[in-house]
């Protein structure tokens, strides 16, 4: 079968949302295709939240379009939710209900359900059945959105931000069931997160959000490709000047060295000029991360 | 069977009502019991079905209209009924029936003991106790409605509440106009008839604009706001014209009375 933008999960052009006169999102596009795990990054009050809600029909955008599966999601939202898993930011389910009467309320919504796997999940993270929801602690009720996320058997699971306030235990345990949903059934996932060292080695796409505006749009192979760090120890040889054509987007030097951040070309080539102290590695996205979106985002002479 | 199933959660949601009501049962029987000299356990257990038999069931309504949709958008909750394949339809008529059988539920929980124990069940013929479920269930429906169209224009805090002062104020004085002209020419029933016909074309357009409020302004309170105003504008309207091509009819059509009569005669 031929992948055309047709067939794309997920398909965003042009997306504008607008408080009054904050511009919340403006002229975002991006796709994401079947089997991709796509990691939406962005600073507290970028957009990612607002491009959630357009995304799963919450919110109607000012301008542009979102698809989900080829069909506009906001006149087809109930047909496509039936293909969606969705873990909201904030546990939102009825405090008063036990995750029992939750499991039962969403398995009478879908044509299939997963009763057994949810049932072993539960077990596995150890949630008690019979305490209502508003008194489970933040991990087990994030556990229990995922589970919910997961009992119909999506075919794109939208994650908001799912370990935050996890702590490292219950934040392992989301991503380890992520990975195995990914491994045994190839679900296409949409992840917004602030988590990035827990995301790095998961997604295969990266997209990060400033002032409403997708900044990056790439794959991860791409990002580690185009971006590098070097740093090297204190010597006369290499002056900031030497690092233009590599597109510095960072630059810390002081007496015992310094490092930098470069976005273009392979820095390895000064290698010949610098000699064995300069070390050049690919960027980790939280680096990358903090280098773009950062205020600390600036060359420094 | 979504709307059954929104009906359900929106009952375990909110079971702690149903003690509350079991409560005040247990309170009116304690006072049907205890001894206060001249009043008969029958006299008081009429007191307290009449007092309470259509408050209880109103207030519960306009408190579950209030929250149904509002508190769960202030705070974004209702996400959760959005993320499910349910139509937008059944989750708005999935919580207004429950907020319906919640409110006539709670009155007859609360009242039942008093009613039963009191003997007054075989005095109240089927009829007006029928007439009474009646009552009840569209007070219920039209408080309900209200309360919801108006948690959604209080929570979203925005200058489209000018708009619905204005709309209410220009409506009020509308029936009030309609009301004196009416009475100033002794038509009372044609009154009754125009308030009834107000309350009707209110109690529509207060529907019709709880459920676009859902339907279109989704998780979006604002958006919703706007619908629910534009729709209760276009309603109010809409009524105060009907009522007043009813008030001209009902004028046009009145028996004639002596002092117009000489008043015409001296004209001509």
């Amino acid at each position: 079968m031929i992948i055309t933008q047709a067939t794309a999960v997920v398909d965003c052009g042009n997306l504008g949302v607008r408080y009054g006169r904050l511009q919340a999102l403006e002229q975002v596009s991006f796709s994401v295709e079947p089997g991709q795990v796509y990691a939406l990054l962005g600073r507290n009050g970028s957009g990612k939240t607002s491009l959630i809600r357009c995304l799963l029909g919450h919110q109607k955008p000012q301008t542009g379009r979102v698809d989900l599966f080829g069909q506009k999601v906001w006149s087809s939202r109930r047909a496509l939710m039936q293909r969606v898993g969705v873990v909201s930011e904030e546990p939102d389910a009825p405090p008063l209900m036990t995750p029992r009467q939750l499991l039962k309320f969403c398995a009478s919504l879908y044509p299939h359900w997963d009763e057994t796997g949810s049932d072993e999940r539960l077990r596995r993270f150890r949630v008690p059945l019979e305490t209502p929801f508003g008194k489970l602690s933040r991990g087990q009720k994030a556990q229990l959105s995922l589970t919910l996320a997961l009992g119909p058997g999506p075919e794109l699971l939208v994650l908001d931000d799912p370990t935050l306030g996890l702590d490292a235990v219950a934040r392992r345990e989301v991503y380890d069931e992520l990975l195995c949903e990914l491994a045994e059934r190839g679900t296409t996932v949409l992840i917004a997160t602030h988590d990035l060292a827990g995301i790095e080695g998961i997604a295969d796409r990266v997209g990060i959000l400033q002032g409403g505006r997708l900044l990056v749009d790439a794959s991860l192979e791409e990002l580690k490709a185009r971006y590098h760090k070097v740093s090297w120890a204190p010597f006369p040889g290499l002056q900031a000047s030497d690092l233009a054509p590599y597109g510095p987007l960072r630059i810390r030097a002081g007496g015992l060295g310094g490092e930098a951040v470069l976005s273009r070309g392979d820095p390895r080539e000064l290698l010949g000029a610098a000699g064995p102290d300069l070390r050049v590695q690919a960027l980790p996205l939280e680096e990358l991360f903090v280098t773009l979106v950062g205020s600390e985002s600036e060359v420094a002479p | 069977m979504s709307t059954l199933a929104v009906f359900r959660r929106e009952w375990i949601g909110r079971r702690n009502t149903f003690l509350l009501a079991l409560g005040l049962g247990c309170i009116y029987l304690v006072m049907i019991s205890t001894d206060s000299g001249t009043q008969t356990p029958r006299d008081k257990a009429t007191l307290i079905l009449l007092g309470t038999s259509l408050l209880l069931p109103w207030a519960v309504a306009a408190l579950f209209g209030a929250t149904m949709v509002g508190r769960e958008l202030e705070e974004r909750r209702f996400g959760f009924l959005l993320n499910q394949p349910i139509r937008l339809g059944e989750i708005f008529f999935g919580k207004v029936a429950a907020g319906l059988a919640m409110a006539m539920a709670f009155g007859l929980l609360a009242c039942l003991p008093s009613f039963l124990l009191g003997g007054l069940w075989r005095q109240l013929p089927l009829l007006e106790a029928g007439r009474l479920l009646g009552v009840g269930l569209a007070g219920c429906l039209v408080l309900l409605l209200l309360f919801h169209a108006v948690s959604i224009q209080l929570r979203s805090r925005s200058l489209w509440l000018v708009l619905d002062l204005a709309a209410w104020t220009a409506f009020g004085w509308g029936i009030r106009a309609l009301t004196m002209k009416l009475i100033s020419a002794g038509a009372f029933d044609g009154m009754l008839r125009l308030w009834l016909l107000l309350l009707v074309v209110v109690a529509l357009g207060l529907g019709l604009a709880g459920y676009l409020a859902v339907a279109e302004g989704r998780a979006d309170l604002q958006r919703g706001h706007r619908w629910v105003s534009a729709t209760l504008a276009i309603s109010l309207g809409v009524a105060l014209l009907l009522g007043w091509a009813q008030s001209a009819w009902v004028l046009g059509h009145l028996p004639a009375r002596p002092g117009i009569h000489a008043g015409t005669a001296r004209v001509r």
